[in-house]
């Protein structure tokens, strides 16, 4: 259980470090660009990549911490009962559509690399190093829901993000 | 199906999935899992659905969403944005229903700040709405500036949602920044002359000798725990805004 937690803060880092050292990059390329030194065009592009890989990273851990926005107006409005089973509604869904994700994100991942697809720009990578995390990430989404869905407790549901 | 059948189911899903509480993107997620396999063709539809989806972020002009959060952050966290509270609740004086207008100017002050709009509300919530409704505003009057003043913070720039909607639209994200500025600044005028008329012909609606003399009382523990607040919801907010990209 803690090394999975430590999973998850570890890809959460990852995604704050990704995000600051394209700032910081982006800065880098600016000024660069304004002192009339060429241009850096890798940064753009590394730049570009690194939106989808962050946002994945990230998302398990705000899972986690119960922090990903979602209307809770009629929740809150419901009976704890009732408002209880209509979470429990949503945590299955939510596993199947981790599940969806999971399934058909390998076997993009997998297709990709079976055919050797390469995206040329600046830097030609494999196509399926995109889509890679798709499947990891996913999985861990899932593990929450389940988690979510498996709870006993209220205040283990609603950990940190209250 | 008639686009206008595939419109109400998809959006009335959407609206179901969002009544239960499933985290926004999820929602989006799912309607966008039966979109993909009915009109794009079913399990090749969903492998598409996630090729889509990474390519479409994939984008540069998407990274002013980030950047623009980060920056509020900064401001946040190194106390400017405190600071630029308590400026202009000692520049607001003498008017009537003096807190709602200190709101709706320093959530203009802070649009230009901050890029995320649940941030600028979420901080002025916490700060200003606890000393309206103790000093006997009227709820509506309270709550009203400050959940207002999300719209303004949409339209000035730092703004995570016109850079999404410029690049989902192909417009110039650049143009669209500064075209919201005048009609922000126009917005936030037009609350500030209702809250003045409003509370000078009706004075009921405030119920409150608005003392004049006090300012906003941020003593500096108080101050750090409105900054963790604020920084917490917006890593959320921009983790999920990057999610609905996705979709």
């Amino acid at each position: 259980m803690k090394a999975y937690r430590l999973v998850l803060q570890a890809s959460a880092w990852a995604a704050a470090l990704l995000l600051g050292a394209i700032a910081l990059l982006v800065t880098l390329d600016v000024v660069v660009r304004n002192l009339g030194l060429g241009t850096l065009a890798w940064v753009l592009e590394v730049s570009e990549y690194s939106l989808p890989v962050a946002t994945l990273l990230v998302a398990p851990w705000l899972m986690h911490r119960n922090q990903h926005v979602r209307l809770d107006a009629l929740l809150t409005s419901l009976p704890r009962g009732a408002a209880r089973t209509l979470e429990r509604c949503a945590d299955v869904l939510g596993l199947a559509i981790c599940a969806v994700f999971v399934v058909y994100g390998s076997r993009l991942v997998l297709d990709s690399a079976r055919l050797g697809s390469m995206v040329v720009k600046t830097l030609a990578i494999p196509e399926w190093w995109q889509y890679a995390l798709v499947p990891v990430c996913f999985s861990l989404l899932a593990i929450e829901f389940l988690r979510r869905l498996l709870a006993r407790d209220e205040p283990a549901r609603r950990a940190a993000g209250a | 199906m008639s686009w206008w059948l595939a419109a109400s189911v998809l959006f009335g899903a959407l609206g179901m999935l969002f009544a239960l509480g499933l985290p926004a993107a999820f929602a989006f997620f799912g309607i966008n899992i039966v979109g993909a396999w009915f009109y794009l063709g079913e399990e090749a539809g969903l492998v598409q659905l996630i090729r889509n989806g990474i390519v479409s972020i994939t984008s540069f002009a998407l990274t002013p969403i980030p950047f623009f959060i980060l920056m509020g952050e900064v401001l946040f966290h190194t106390g400017v944005a405190m600071k630029a509270i308590d400026a202009i609740d000692r520049m607001i004086w003498k008017v009537p229903g003096r807190l709602s207008v200190v709101a709706v100017v320093a959530g203009t002050v802070f649009s230009a700040i901050s890029g995320s709009t649940i941030a600028t509300t979420a901080l002025l919530g916490s700060l200003l709405l606890p000393q309206m409704l103790a000093r006997g505003y009227h709820p509506s009057m309270a709550m009203g500036p400050i959940m207002a003043i999300g719209g303004v913070d949409m339209l000035i720039p730092p703004s995570a949602l016109t850079v999404l909607l410029g690049s989902l639209a192909g417009i110039s994200i650049s143009q669209l920044l500064i075209a919201g500025i005048v009609p922000g600044v126009l917005l936030s005028a037009a609350f500030v002359a209702y809250i003045v008329l409003r509370t000078s012909l009706d004075p009921a609606s405030i119920t409150i000798l608005d003392d004049v003399s006090q300012t906003i009382k941020s003593s500096p523990p108080g101050s750090v725990i409105v900054m963790f607040r604020v920084s917490s919801k917006s890593w959320a907010t921009s983790a999920s805004q990057n999610s609905r990209v996705f979709c």
